[in-house]
């Protein structure tokens, strides 16, 4: 068998309001880069990085998804298959912080009962703009009993810590899990290139 | 007489005739149309009926539309008030609550023109042709300083010696909500981008069932960027109008990507990406198998690819280029769906041996290559 990459796959999703900066913390994070030059997304985009916890090397496969009202549809289809969930406001946006209800909500109708939540209050580095005051921000993550930061994708403030925090707490409860998470990986690589009949004839 | 330049000249053949034969222009531009003489910009008005086959009524119908136009800026990016009117009225016909919808809507068109196209600086620099009314009304009817974010800093109350006090206040205006360069450009100029933002606001304050979607700058941006570079003064000083009714005549043939509720019918965009599933399937079912088996599902890249007309896939150039095909189809838009699946078949090898994450950052970052061996391609599929 061929030597393993990783351990264990974490699938995790951002979400949050257009323009906070979804794209610029993942590319922080995955690149270690930052650019204001980044078009809308459009749909779900994606990456992948590879961390080290507890011993564990742990593929991170990160959805980032776009923040308007139009591709709810799409990008809630990846809901439920996410383990972790961040979601993102920009604290010089007072309207960004206050959807957050609404997203939180949409988080509860759509994925898996025990997903590791975060919220990230992102542009800190902005401070001569900010609007939402850290403390508001804690609140509402007390109030919801979901971990709270505040971040910076441009000066790089909380990034890896962010998201090593939500691996960690996924990792915590996927302890016991190892031996079936490797089963799935395995059962793909093994099945033939050709589909079985059963699904060629489908249509 | 060379190649390109016959192929230019059969063009303007076309082009001269007093009424065109509108089948055999669809042929050549299907195969590209030649950059020169501002022929992509004539062809795309005529293709997306814009302007009429008839050369006669050609310049009677631009003025009205150029007209119209400008009447549209007039009537709809208004400041609100009057004398019974104000701010807090709370009353749902005061115009001020209008306004204050509105701005919602200008608050997500802004954050998306300025970050339209930042490969190129075409849209953070200065029109030619700035829009009078607008860049000389003391910013009235600037519209990104509608949503233009302030803040109020500080207020001190200084007091010096006996009873002088001093109030110094400052306020604070941020300069844009992206940081970047696309700054707005002082009274009197104005830059691409802010004419971009004018044309989606009209557009989504005219067409109110819809309003404004992410991805309909991208869908303007290159018609636009098109029209303003035309070789012609004249029609480079109306791209503005020009564009506008030329992207409203598009997006009535494809606006229903953009609208949630008709996912599902048949105009809607998942129609749209099974249809490329089933062409995928039939003409490679080897590559489909191992998407299916990988659960790496269309949408995760193909819905961008159809909704924005693959215009976030490839380099501006390269877009006109598919643009062309695309404009030219006569059942549009059947060939983009061949486009998309040569795409896939074009990178089979990497997919077929890839595992699920390289083979989704593959499709959802289409590596660089020659525009038209994915056309030839694409024709292929069409034509088998």
């Amino acid at each position: 068998m061929a030597k393993k990459t990783y351990d264990l796959l974490f699938k995790l999703l951002l979400i949050g309001d257009s323009g906070v900066g979804k794209t610029c913390i993942l590319f922080r994070f995955s690149d270690n880069h930052f650019t204001t030059t980044f078009i809308s997304t459009i749909g779900i985009d994606f990456k992948i990085k590879t961390v080290e916890l507890r011993g564990k090397k742990i593929k991170l496969q990160i959805w980032d998804t776009a923040g308007q009202e139009r591709f709810h549809t799409i990008t809630t289809s990846y809901y439920r298959g996410a383990m972790g969930i961040m979601l993102v406001y920009d604290i010089t946006n007072e309207k960004t912080f206050d959807d957050i209800v609404k997203w939180l909500r949409n988080i509860d109708e759509h994925a898996n009962e025990d997903v590791e939540k975060m919220i990230l209050g992102n542009k800190c580095d902005m401070e001569e703009k900010r609007v939402v005051s850290k403390e508001r921000g804690e609140a509402i993550a007390r109030e919801h009993g979901i971990r709270f930061m505040e971040t910076s994708a441009k000066a790089n403030i909380n990034i890896d810590r962010a998201f090593s925090e939500l691996a960690e707490a996924i990792l915590d409860k996927t302890a016991g899990r190892d031996a079936d998470a490797d089963h799935a990986r395995i059962a793909v690589e093994r099945r033939p290139s050709r589909a079985p009949p059963a699904r060629a004839c489908c249509s | 007489m060379s190649l390109h330049k016959a192929r230019i000249k059969a063009f303007e053949d076309i082009l001269n005739k007093d009424v065109i034969d509108f089948d055999q222009l669809r042929k050549l531009a299907f195969n590209g149309i030649p950059d020169e003489k501002g022929l992509r910009s004539v062809v795309w008005k005529i293709l997306l009926h814009y302007i009429p086959h008839e050369k006669d009524a050609r310049e009677s119908t631009l003025k009205k539309k150029r007209q119209l136009y400008l009447q549209f800026i007039d009537e709809i990016i208004v400041t609100p008030g009057g004398d019974a009117d104000h701010p807090l009225n709370i009353s749902p016909d005061s115009s001020w609550s209008t306004y204050f919808k509105d701005n919602e809507v200008l608050l997500q068109i802004d954050k998306d023109v300025r970050r339209l196209c930042p490969e190129i600086s075409f849209f953070q620099s200065a029109t030619e042709f700035p829009c009078e009314k607008v860049v000389n009304s003391n910013g009235m009817k600037r519209l990104h300083k509608r949503v233009e974010q302030s803040v109020l800093k500080y207020a001190t109350l200084e007091r010096r010696g006996l009873g002088v006090a001093k109030l110094s206040s400052e306020i604070r205006r941020s300069d844009s909500l992206t940081s970047g360069d696309y700054v707005p450009l002082n009274e009197g100029c104005e830059a691409h981008w802010e004419v971009v933002e004018r044309m989606l606001f009209l557009y989504a304050k005219l067409n109110p069932g819809q309003g404004y979607v992410q991805g309909m700058n991208e869908i303007i941006g290159p018609i636009y960027h098109t029209f303003a570079n035309d070789a012609d003064k004249d029609n480079r000083e109306h791209a503005e109008a020009d564009c506008f009714f030329s992207f409203t005549n598009l997006m009535s043939e494809i606006r229903d990507f953009f609208i949630r509720t008709l996912d599902e019918t048949e105009s809607g965009i998942n129609y749209m990406m099974d249809r490329l599933g089933s062409c995928l399937r039939s003409h490679d079912p080897a590559v489909w198998d191992r998407l299916e088996l990988q659960e790496l599902r269309p949408q995760y890249y193909s819905f961008r690819w159809l909704t924005l007309l693959l215009s976030q896939e490839f380099s501006l150039p390269d877009v006109e280029r598919i643009w062309d095909s695309l404009f030219a189809d006569e059942k549009r838009f059947n060939f983009l769906i061949y486009i998309c699946c040569a795409m896939i078949l074009l990178v089979r090898e990497n997919l077929l041996n890839g595992d699920f994450a390289s083979n989704v950052k593959l499709l959802q970052n289409f590596p660089p290559m020659d525009v038209s061996l994915i056309l030839n391609k694409a024709a292929e599929i069409a034509s088998a």
